[in-house]
């Protein structure tokens, strides 16, 4: 057997265990086009959560995900951290003063230097997250103890994440929405403890991340001449 | 090596067991991003009381984790910058400064009436909060007061890291930031300010028949006064802070006697 075969089996078979130790996932990931897209050079876009005033509670490790699926690899997109965009527009862009619909962006472009910022940085498109991931459902009962002889684990416990987001995305060429992408993903990760216990884990939120980044690259950058 | 890798657990394990104990949390200055503002042409006086720069929250989360939380000089920090921001010419006082030798338009004293804070083991989420509710008290020129604005701010941070410090910091300094951008948005709104601009100091004077009020001077009638010559009073600076009572500056030790007291006003935030 050849290095590369062993190496390829080797790689297959840690595939083979992966796909064996995560849990069930199932996953809808749709959009609905308002307005005609798409993206030139040297235009960016950014990523914001809506506003915790109004309920929001999109987590920020979701929205650092969405920015680096984006602007990762060959196709990538530019995108301005939220942190950056946010703080250059202050305080136009905080909770309680971001604008929750469109027609409040006539008005925030009047406002003295915003208009100029958001040209400096060439930002043509601004998607506001919505959602969360949470636990839905769980059960199952699991124990372990522990001795001089050594110790151990019995037991079965379940459990059920659901990921929903929303992702509006705002066109600030022409100061209208462009539409959304939504994503529900359902995730049940098991936990099997026969002495030793064993995850079978189901990252919902992951996958929501990954289904949504994918459809909005898409959504933004590829029109489909409606 | 065996040493170093002791202290290391015994820090995660202490972290871990500190995580449902409580915490001391220490807020350093917090500084905000230059606001995309065109500033008040205004000369106000800043007034930073003693208890407003040292402020500490001290709770005890049901009756289990004990909290206090100094935000030490943030807040001085924060209005010092953001009045910086907002008003053409600033100047800061200390609790003891004498505001009346002072070119100024109006004296603004911030004060904290409230501080309220909640952690994941109180809300049964996993989101860290806190509530800062302000007030403002503005004097005119005369030293009167001409508006008392309560405004609350509201930050609210995920849990991450071993303990609830980071996050009720991260938590406080958001509040802080909201409240910036809720004066940025309303304080003229909700106080009118911008009226005392050169406003005459011996209209203010018969301006209180009418009482030194929370609402603030209608914007006709400040033209009125503009009329009038101006007059500059000299005026004493009362020992600021909530124990002091309504902050009235007055000529006349006496006079304070017969006024009515301020009422709080209450104007929407």
């Amino acid at each position: 057997m050849t290095e590369a075969t062993f190496s390829s089996g080797r790689t297959f078979t840690a595939g083979l265990l992966a796909l064996a130790l995560s849990g069930c996932i199932t996953s809808r990931v749709e959009d609905a086009r308002e307005g005609i897209t798409g993206i030139e050079a040297g235009e960016s876009i950014v990523i914001l959560a809506k506003s915790y005033h109004l309920g929001n509670e999109t987590e920020d490790k979701y929205i650092n995900c969405i920015e680096d699926a984006l602007s990762r690899g060959s196709k990538g997109l530019r995108v301005i951290p939220h942190k950056q965009f946010v703080d250059s527009l202050f305080p136009w862009f905080e909770p309680r003063t971001a604008p929750a619909e469109t027609k409040g962006l006539p008005k925030l472009m009047q406002r003295p230097g915003v208009a100029e910022r958001i040209a400096e940085q060439n930002v043509r498109y601004i998607v506001w997250l919505d959602g969360d991931t949470d636990r839905v459902a769980g059960g199952g009962s699991l124990s372990c103890a522990a001795g001089p002889g050594g110790g151990g684990c019995f037991g079965f416990a379940w459990w059920q994440n659901d990921a929903d987001y929303n992702a509006a995305v705002w066109d600030l060429k022409g100061l209208e929405s462009a539409g959304s992408v939504t994503a529900d993903v359902s995730g049940t990760s098991f936990l099997p403890a026969l002495v030793v216990p064993i995850p079978l884990i189901a990252r919902a939120r992951a996958a929501a991340c990954k289904g949504l980044a994918e459809q909005l690259r898409t959504f933004i950058v590829d029109d489909p001449q409606v | 090596m065996r040493a170093k890798l002791r202290s290391l657990i015994g820090a995660v394990l202490s972290a871990v067991l500190m995580a449902g104990c409580g915490a001391n949390v220490t807020l350093d200055p917090v500084t905000i991003p230059t606001p995309l503002i065109d500033p008040m042409p205004l000369s106000v006086a800043i007034r930073i009381p003693a208890e407003f720069e040292h402020y500490v929250h001290e709770d005890e989360v049901l009756g289990r984790e004990k909290w206090r939380i100094d935000l030490g000089r943030s807040n001085a920090a924060l209005f010092s910058q953001l009045f910086e921001f907002m008003f053409d010419d600033v100047t800061v006082l200390g609790p003891d400064d004498d505001a009346s030798t002072l070119p100024i338009d109006a004296l603004i004293e911030p004060s904290i009436d409230a501080f309220e804070f909640s952690v994941p083991s109180q809300s049964k989420t996993e989101s860290y909060a806190v509530w800062i509710r302000y007030r403002l008290r503005i004097y005119d020129s005369a030293g009167d007061m001409y508006a008392n604005w309560p405004l609350s701010a509201y930050g609210k941070s995920e849990q991450f890291g071993l303990t609830g410090d980071e996050p009720l910091k991260r938590a406080a300094i958001l509040a802080m930031r909201d409240a910036a951008a809720l004066m940025i948005m309303n304080l003229d709104k909700s106080t009118a300010i911008s009226a005392l601009k050169d406003r005459p100091a011996a209209t203010l004077a018969s301006g209180r028949s009418t009482g030194a009020t929370s609402e603030p001077v209608p914007g006709e009638q400040a033209a009125q006064q503009k009329t009038r010559p101006p007059k500059r009073r000299d005026v004493t600076l009362p020992p600021p802070g909530p124990a002091a009572g309504p902050a009235v500056l007055s000529m006349d030790a006496d006079e304070d006697d017969k006024r009515d007291p301020v009422p709080e006003g209450s104007t929407d935030d």
